[in-house]
Formats: C-alpha cells, structure tokens, sequence
C-alpha cells in the first residue's frame, strides 16, 4: 500500500489545494453556537460544494455518479479532509454510508434510481429506524408491527434513538412481518417516506443539552409494497448489509481527526497552571498527554492494517470491533485530558461547534459526547463479546447482535 | 473508629431521612433539568434544626446530614451550609444559608451555588473571608452539571466581608470533607439506581445485570461508593486534615470510572437526561474539580505524609544501608 500511496501525491496536492481553494476560512466561527437551520443549510452547501469538486461520495461506484476512488485514494482523501478541518458531514452519514450498501445490495433498480441521485445531490436526508425502547442490543428482538393488506403494509409501534431523523426525509426501517417467527426470522426492511401520515417524532434531550436523536411513533402508517428491500421476512439479512457499511473508512476519518484534535490539546495544555507556570509542565498532564498521544499512533497502526487487509482483498474479520472498542476508550481519556486542562472553564456550557469533530476544544461537550460512542454502533461490551468469541474463540454468551 | 452508628446517631438520620422522604420529590416537570435546588426542602430542614447538628452534636453527625440529603435527584444545600461553615466559624458568627463555597484565586469565574447562596465563603490562601451575597449580585451561568452556577456581575468588594485571618486551611480542610460527603451520598444512590436498572432491563432473553462484564465493574462502583462513604465519615470524625485530602482524593480520582460504567449500563437510555441518572452523576462530576481537584488534594496527602526526612533521618537510613 505504501507505494500505492506515494504514487498518489499528485492526488494528494490536488485533494489540499481543492480544500485550501474551497473550504470556507470562517466556517467554523460561523458553525459556533450555529442553529440548527443555519446547519443544515451549511451541511448542504458543503456537500454539494463537496460534490461539485468530485469528493462528495469517493466510495460510491461511478455508475452511480460517485467518485469510484481506489481504497488509497479513498485514505488520502479522509486524511486530508482531517488535516483542513473540514465539517463531518453528518447530517449526510446514513444516506451516504447506510443507503448504498443497502440499496447496492439488495434494492430494486427502481429504488435505487429513485433515491441514489437524489441523495447525491444533497436533497435527500436519511436516518436510521432500527432501534427500539426493547430492542438495542439486542435488535432482533425488535416488535414494531407491519401487516400486509393487499399491496400495501399497515406499521404500528416505537423506534428509538434515531439520530437526525428531525432532519431526514427518509428512514431505513426495520419491522417484524411475521409475529409467530421469533428472532431473526420474521423481521422486513423498509423504506419509510418520513411525511407518511402517522409518523411522529419526538426529539430526545442527551446529556449534553443538544437533542440529536429522537423516537419515532409510527401510527397506522402505511407503506407500499415496493417499498421493501430485499424480500418480506428476510429483512434480517438486509439489515446486515446496512450495518456493515459503518465500520469501514469511517474511523479512518475519525483517527485523523484525532491526530489533528490533539494539537488543540496540546496547545490548550501551554495555559498558565494555577499553581504557576504552564500546565504542561506538571508531570501528571505531561503523562496523560503522551498517553493520549502515544495510544493516537497505536490507533492509526490499527486502522492501518485493517486497510491493508481490505486492500489485499481479505475480510477485515473482528478488526472493526477491536478498533472501536480501542477509539472509544481512547476518545473518553482524551477528553477527560482535555476537561482537566479546561479547569474550571471547561465546566460551563459553551457554543458548540456544528458539524465538528469529536474534539472541538470545548472539552466538556466532547466529554460527554464521547459517552455515546462506547454505545452507538454496537456497545462496548457487545464488541467485546464478539472479539471473545469469534476472534479468542471463546465459548460463547447469547448470540449479540447490534444497531445503528 | 467504629463505623456504626450510635443510637443518637441513627435517630438523626431516621429523623432526616422521613422528611426528605416525604418531601424530596423532584417535580414532574423538572424531570428533564440538568439541576433542582427544593429551596422548601432547604428551609424545612432549617427550620427542623438539621443545619445545627454540627455545634450540638458534632461534625461527624454533619457529615451524615450532608450524605443523606445528597441521596436525593433534588438538590438541597447542606455540605457548606451544616458542615463547612459552623466548622470553620465561632457559634456566635453563624452565617445563614444557602452558602457557596468560592476559591479566591477564581473569583470571575462560575462558582457552584452561588446563585441560591446567602452567603459566600472566599478561600484567600492563608485567609477567609465571609461575604454576604446580595440579590441581584449575581448572574446564572448555564451549566450542564447538576448544581445551580453563578458568577459575580461585578467583583465583590471583599472588604465589606469579614476576614478570618489564617482560616484558609481549614476551609479547604471541611470543603474536602463537605465534597466526600456527598460524593459519598450521590453515588450511592446513583449505584442503587443503575442496579435497579440491569435487574430490570432485559436483553437476549435475560437482565443485563446477568453478565458477569457488568455484575463485576457494578461491584466496583458500589466498592468506590461505599469507600466514599466511610473515608468521608473517618475524616468528619477524626478531624485530621491528612484525612479530608484523602477522601476527596479517592473520591475525586475515582469519579470518571463511576460515572463511566453507570451511564453505560442504561444503554441509550445513559446519553439523555430522561432518566433521573444525571442528578447525582453530574454532581459529582462537578465535585470532582473543586479544591484543587485529586492532584492538589493527593499532594497534600503526601506532604503532610511523607516530609523530606531531616539530617538525623537521613543519617540512619544511609547507616540502615
Ligand atoms: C448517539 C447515539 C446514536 C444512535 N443512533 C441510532 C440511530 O440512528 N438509529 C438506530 O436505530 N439506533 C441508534 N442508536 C441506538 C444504539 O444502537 C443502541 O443504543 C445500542 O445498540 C444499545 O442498545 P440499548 O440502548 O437498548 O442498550 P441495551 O441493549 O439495553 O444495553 C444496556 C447495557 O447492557 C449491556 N449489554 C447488552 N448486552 C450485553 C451482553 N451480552 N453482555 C454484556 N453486556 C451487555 C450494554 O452494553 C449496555 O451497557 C444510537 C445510540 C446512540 C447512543
């Protein structure tokens, strides 16, 4: 791969004058403390603008009017994305990642001429309907009803935790179609139009005061029969398709980022200490620094070489659990370093950055934030039990199974 | 010491703990907050004689006070107002409450309770300084952990205090007992309230409290909450400074594991503040940094521990060689 990568520096200075050309210099002045229609409206300039110079979908094939980057370029890409500090382009995570490994996979021509266009360009908002009140971990368990009657389907229930759903327009759903299958069997993928009568939201406040997420009532709701993925009842294996599509490039982004976010780190651990002198100085904030900082490089040789797997054509196997596990703790030390070096400051709530990293200086919005990771996505504890068992060959716990 | 409560000891608290029972709910309506001071509550234990209890009785009755009333989402003062301040004050200068706790050297800065507070107690270093806080001094500093914060609007004219000459030490000394106390209560409650959670949340057909993963670091928390406890009430009782930095030192160093595992054993449900968790979390979260935090409070305890061994020490330990 390393050759590979050097081959493409052209690339590469391509990718940063585009960026340097490009990026707003003020964005993120602008994004501090930004409403959330003012982020919205700068998620989709971006994208678009993203789209225009060729970045916006580097995975998606070409056919589909993405960029059909090679894995390599793919990396130079996030790096450099990383390095400028441009926005996550959140508000687009599902309908980017989730919806093409679906669609791609297992939806209709129709589907996906119906929704691929419009996605890329920046209409369409998704968002996720797996999880519900009794059903997160342990997704399959999932109770949300669709009955058939004639071509159309009738939903009734509650999903939970679905993140930007207030903002999407479409929702990848999951529904039980057959009650007196138990599990895994049973379960049927929809495609829901969020303007369908009887949907209702309900914005869920976090711990950090923002409200990203929300529940989602469905009432009576009907969808069209065409509206399914894959076949009635074999939903289960669709939904695999929809949550392998997370753990790919993603972290790579996320590890870069990091790498960046730890300069802001460093440079807030120069403040003057309480007891004089710098913060940097004290043994104990210098330890913990080149902790974070030492676990940072070890992170990029784990991501590295899940890639290169990738890129030799192999499975990446209980890699992407392994690595998750390993940032999300990571990202909790980092930011509790970085509530430390906040002081008293850190304490307070303060205008939070729209469309920014997991560390934005504003140690402890990030902090807490860092919470969600080590359960979105699968927790903690369900990574490691499939670490356990299908990488240490363990005997097993209860089959584990996990959601958005 | 003999950690069991004296027949005294346990009526004060069965006394306090019917009250708070009967009157510590939290409104439905404040569910979703980051913080609710009951100021109802806070004059119906005054006016029941709890605030007393440290001069009538003793500190380590205080402290039991200051962990009791921490059980509760709601948030009533007491850690300075029942134990730092009749600690550190003479029992004809009572002060009223509620009383915010100030750290001079961050005198700009948000201070925890001072928006409910009447009083201020102002750690200058070597001295103290009481000042009252008058309505209308202070503005409300938006905050996401669970106690009430404010600033001054204007600097405090700290001459129209009274000054303790040579008090500071045994402010920070109470203050550090007052943040293991109801540290200690706080997270106790929060243990209890997550172990009620995986005994009744079910996943794969079985309670999450099930797993061995989370019965053993729930066990570790209940061990921190309970060390707490008893850390708070030997340095109430003993009185030794030694004792108050390490309770808070434990306590403040072993926050971020505590408050960790909790909210991740809720699931999603530990990322909202829809579910009562974050009333005694994010107050202990925001002890944590108070005193100086666990670096401070840990080099106290090894100064006053371990001084560097004079001449003669020195001496015979080169001899012992
Ligand atoms: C920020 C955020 C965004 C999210 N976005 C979405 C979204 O867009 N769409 C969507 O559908 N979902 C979303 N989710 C939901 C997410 O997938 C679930 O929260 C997650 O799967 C956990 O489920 P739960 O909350 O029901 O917790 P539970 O499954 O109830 O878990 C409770 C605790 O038990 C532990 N546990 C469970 N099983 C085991 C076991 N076998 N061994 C040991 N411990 C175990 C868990 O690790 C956890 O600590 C989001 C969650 C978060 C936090």
């Amino acid at each position: 791969m390393l050759q590979e990568l050097k081959d493409l520096e052209p690339f590469r200075a391509d990718v940063r004058a585009w960026l340097a050309a490009n990026l707003p210099a003020d964005w993120q002045d602008k994004m501090r403390g930004a409403s959330e229609d003012e982020h919205v409206a700068f998620q989709k300039f971006w994208f678009r603008r993203m789209m225009e110079g060729g970045f916006g979908a580097p995975h998606w094939p070409k056919a589909w009017g993405g960029g059909g980057f090679s894995f390599a370029q793919q990396i130079v890409l996030y790096e450099e994305i990383a390095r400028a500090g441009a926005p996550r382009l959140i508000l687009y995570f599902i309908a980017l990642h989730h919806v093409p490994a679906t669609l791609l996979e297992w939806g209709t021509e129709e589907q996906r001429r119906r929704h691929l266009p419009a996605v890329l360009s920046g209409e369409e908002i998704w968002c996720q309907g797996f999880s519900e009140p009794n059903a997160g971990s342990d997704l399959a368990s999932l109770r949300t009803r669709a009955e058939r009657r004639g071509d159309r389907f009738v939903v009734n229930g509650q999903k939970t935790w679905s993140s930007n759903a207030h903002h999407a327009h479409f929702c990848l759903l999951l529904t039980r179609t057959d009650p007196k299958s138990s599990k895994t069997r049973g379960i049927t993928y929809f495609i829901l139009d969020l303007k369908t009568p009887g949907v209702t939201l309900r914005p869920i406040k976090q711990i950090t005061g923002a409200s990203h997420f929300n529940e989602i009532f469905l009432d009576d709701v009907e969808i069209p029969a065409e509206n399914i993925v894959g076949q009635e009842n074999n939903g289960w294996a669709v939904a695999q398709s929809t949550l392998s599509s997370e753990r790919g490039l993603t972290i790579l982004e996320l590890a870069e980022r990091m790498r960046v976010g730890f300069e802001l780190l460093l440079s807030d651990a120069q403040s003057p200490a309480p007891a004089g002198g710098r913060l940097i100085d004290d043994d104990e904030i210098r330890r913990r620094l080149v902790d974070v900082h030492v676990r940072i490089q070890a992170l990029r040789f784990l991501v590295n070489e899940m890639l290169m797997q990738v890129l030799r054509g192999g499975k990446a196997g209980v890699e992407p659990s392994i690595i998750k596990i390993y940032y999300s703790e990571l990202l909790r030390d980092f930011t509790a370093l970085g509530v430390t070096i906040g002081g008293a400051g850190a304490q307070h709530l303060q205008a939070v950055l729209m469309g920014g990293g997991n560390e934005t200086g504003y140690w402890m919005q990030d902090y807490l934030y860092s919470w969600a990771w080590t359960i979105s996505g699968g927790s903690t504890e369900i990574q490691k039990n499939i670490v356990a068992e299908r990488g240490l060959r363990l005997p097993r716990e209860p089959q584990p199974a996990g959601a958005g | 010491m003999d950690f069991h409560l004296t027949e005294d000891q346990q009526a004060l608290v069965s006394a306090l703990q019917s009250i708070l029972q009967d009157h510590g709910e939290l409104p439905q309506g404040e569910r979703l907050s980051y913080a609710y001071h009951h100021s109802g509550l806070q004059a119906l234990l005054k006016a029941s004689g709890f605030f007393d209890a440290a001069r009538e009785m003793g500190a380590l009755e205080a402290a039991l006070i200051v962990i009791e009333a921490a059980r509760l989402p709601v948030l009533v003062e007491t850690g300075a107002s029942a134990l730092v301040a009749p600690m550190l004050l003479p029992a004809n200068e009572g002060v009223d409450g509620p009383v915010a706790l100030i750290a001079g050297r961050d005198l700009d800065k948000a201070h925890r309770n001072l928006p409910i507070a009447t009083t201020a107690l102002i750690d200058l270093g070597d001295d103290v300084v009481v000042l009252p806080v008058a309505a209308g001094a202070i503005e409300t500093v938006k905050s996401v952990l669970a106690f009430p914060y404010g600033r001054f609007r204007r600097a405090p004219d700290l001459g129209a205090g009274r000054r303790i000459a040579g008090a500071g030490p045994k402010l920070r000394q109470w203050w550090r007992v007052a943040i293991a106390a109801e540290a200690a209560g706080a997270a106790d409650s929060a243990v209890n309230f997550t172990v009620e959670y995986v005994k009744q949340r079910h996943v794969f057909g079985r309670a999450v409290g099930s797993f061995q993963s989370v019965q053993h670091r729930l066990v570790q928390c209940h061990a921190i909450a309970r060390a707490t406890y008893y850390m708070a009430l030997r340095a109430a009782w003993s009185g030794e400074s030694v004792h108050a930095d390490m309770a808070a030192c434990y306590v403040q160093q072993n926050v971020g594991r505590l408050l960790f595992d909790l909210h991740q054993f809720h699931g999603g449900m530990g990322v909202t503040t829809e579910h009562l968790l974050h009333f005694w979390t994010y107050r202990v979260r925001a002890l944590q940094a108070e005193v100086g935090g666990v670096n401070d409070a840990a080099r106290s305890v090894a100064t006053k521990l371990w001084p560097a061994p004079t001449v003669a020490q020195q001496g015979r330990l080169v001899q012992a060689r």
